[in-house]
């Protein structure tokens, strides 16, 4: 089967030569002009083409790029990959090289983050493992304060998973429950449906003949009486009005008219002034008559002081007058009792 | 498959169809290693032999690159537009390009440079082998103690080879490049998120699958043919043995896809 294959002994030149001489070529072979050249060229290219490819591959992998080592500690690692990002504001700055179980259980996911990168990340950094419900797991990393101490290499850091899809099956719940809510609610003989009914009537008696009025009493008679007060408060109202005006016209009177209060008293209050006039002079003249009276009390003084003096002299002339009493008793003793009877 | 000869009973039908299908892949990988060997002693690249690998490298490759570009960017930019809308239809952009590169550089442009190759080179310098056979060259090759192997059939394989991945890096590029220009484009601002896109999808399993797969595609399609083309079928019932090769390639191209598509996605 494979006898077609002879030991290759001769050289390819020597064959080429050979049958050139013996058997007539089968096709026109065009010479290509410069084929050498061109054909190292598209080597050449080819070469270029595959190893640039390949360079450009190993630099969109991160070959060139001087990392550090961050590694997140998860205790579920489901939907991180090998090769996907790590983003810090919506940009990624670091790829998973690697995620493996570490002994407590735990997953841990070694990150490579780029050096020119790493200062994004600080010692307050916060890392969250966040899986959507369309589209694949993302790792988050949230730096609050940027002033603080940069995140060293081989840092490990724990990792907060928020899960979209866990929160499904409470979220059913819920709605479940709500929708049961809304089922008992708007059902013929519940509560909102009677209360819709009564306010439905309501609004029918609102519109009716007694109004808001009916709705507040109730019933008709108690409207009635209500709207038989207000008219009678009304009449009431409209004699005020006229008592007022009579007691208006009464105080202030009208113009021309004499009979009013105001300006009777304002007539009494003009003579009262000319009656405190009058007093006034009165007062002038009895002030007069006092000047005069002060003036006879000081001549009585005086005479006062004159009779103090007219005294003194009738009593020094009543004992003189004593004493010759005396003398003409002891010399003529009319006497004949001399006891002293007191009365 | 089974030859529907009368006079034979179907016991012989089948034992001379599993011995000539036998023979057939046996016969393909009996010169892949004899090329493989042939291409690894330095004696192959002799003065005579080089001038003639040059010329097949140079006429086997350079009239189709232009061509299969400018089809490849085509096909790219219809590709990457009819994805991209359609992404951004469903909300899904950011996974656009990312489908993009996966849909036409891991898989349409490979395969597409292997029978874009096997139509305009291999094919047809399989059958040119064949006509060597049949015009008594190879015979007479043979007894002037010359390998007709290593003169004929080694330069055809190289230069298919060559072409075949030659064909198949260009358009990669050209398609990596059309699709960042149809998605951003005439500017850089996203060629940092394009680059990392990039080095994401072409993980190292990944780049190891498409390399080998564009190796084998090629392979295939420069050995197959040449098998079908140096040996006569050995049935006169079956004369078209190019047919049968032809048959086998794509059964090959369709393997190697398989497995590769297993590889990348199982």
């Amino acid at each position: 089967m494979n006898h077609h294959i002879p030991p290759p002994r001769p050289t390819p030149e020597s064959a080429e030569g050979a049958f050139a001489a013996d058997v007539p070529p089968v096709e026109t072979l065009r010479p290509v002009a410069h084929l050498e050249i061109k054909a190292a060229a598209l080597l050449l290219f080819s070469l270029l083409l595959i190893v640039g490819s390949g360079l450009y591959l190993l630099y969109a992998r991160g070959a060139f790029e001087p990392t550090q080592t961050l590694v997140l500690t998860a205790d579920d690692s489901e939907g991180v990959v090998v090769g996907m990002d790590m983003t810090f504001s919506g940009f990624p700055i670091g790829r998973v090289r690697r995620i493996e179980l570490a002994e407590t259980g735990n997953a841990r996911i070694i990150v490579d983050v780029p050096r020119k990168d790493a200062h994004w990340l600080r010692q307050s950094s916060v890392f969250t493992l966040v899986r959507g419900i369309v589209g694949g797991t993302n790792i988050r990393a949230y730096s609050g304060m940027l002033s603080d101490d940069p995140l060293p290499d081989g840092a490990v850091r724990p990792v907060l998973r928020g899960d979209a899809t866990a929160e499904i099956p409470q979220l059913m719940a819920s709605a479940r429950e709500l929708l049961s809510n809304l089922n008992a609610l708007t059902a013929e003989d519940a509560a909102l449906g009677s209360s819709l009914n009564n306010v439905r009537a309501l609004t029918e008696r609102i519109n009716g003949p007694q109004g808001m009025l009916g709705v507040l009493t109730g019933n008709e008679a108690d409207a009635r009486k209500i709207m038989a007060t207000l008219e009678r408060t009304n009449a009431l109202l409209a004699r005020l009005d006229g008592m007022a005006t009579r007691a208006d016209r009464q105080v202030f009177g009208a113009d021309g008219t004499k009979d009013a209060l105001v300006p009777e008293v304002r007539a009494a209050v003009a003579q009262l002034n000319a009656l405190l006039a009058d007093t006034r002079t009165s007062l002038k003249k009895v002030d007069a008559v006092l000047v005069e009276a002060q003036a006879v009390g000081a001549n009585a003084r005086e005479a006062t002081t004159d009779l103090g003096a007219l005294r003194a002299e009738v009593e020094s002339n009543l004992r003189k007058v004593e004493s010759l009493v005396n003398e003409i008793n002891r010399k003529w003793p009319f006497a004949r009792d001399t006891e002293i009877k007191l009365p | 498959m089974i030859s529907r000869l009368p006079g034979l009973s179907l016991p012989e039908r089948v034992w001379n169809t599993v011995r000539r299908w036998a023979i057939a892949w046996w016969r393909i990988l009996y010169l892949g290693a004899v090329v493989f060997v042939l291409v690894l002693s330095p004696s192959s690249y002799g003065r005579g032999t080089r001038r003639a690998l040059a010329r097949h490298l140079y006429l086997d490759t350079a009239p189709v690159l232009l061509g299969f570009t400018v089809l490849a960017a085509l096909i790219s930019l219809v590709l990457t537009r009819i994805v991209v809308v359609t992404a951004l239809s469903y909300g899904l952009s950011r996974y656009a390009l990312e489908m993009v590169i996966r849909v036409l550089v891991l898989e349409l442009i490979p395969l597409t440079a292997a029978l874009f190759v096997a139509m305009r080179c291999t094919i047809p310098n399989g059958t040119q082998i064949t006509r060597l056979r049949e015009g008594g060259r190879l015979e007479a090759l043979r007894r002037q103690g010359s390998d007709p192997v290593r003169i004929e059939l080694l330069p055809r394989v190289i230069a298919g080879v060559f072409a075949c991945i030659t064909l198949a890096a260009l358009s990669c590029v050209v398609a990596l490049v059309l699709a960042y220009l149809g998605v951003y484009g005439f500017n850089v601002a996203g060629l940092p998120s394009y680059t990392r896109m990039f080095g994401q999808v072409f993980t190292p399993s990944v780049t190891m699958v498409f390399v080998l797969k564009t190796v084998f595609f090629s392979l295939a399609i420069a050995l197959i043919p040449m098998a079908a083309g140096l040996h006569d079928s050995g049935d006169r019932t079956q004369p078209d043995s190019e047919l049968g090769g032809l048959a086998r390639m794509f059964a090959v191209l369709l393997m190697i896809e398989v497995m590769s598509l297993m590889g990348n996605y199982y």
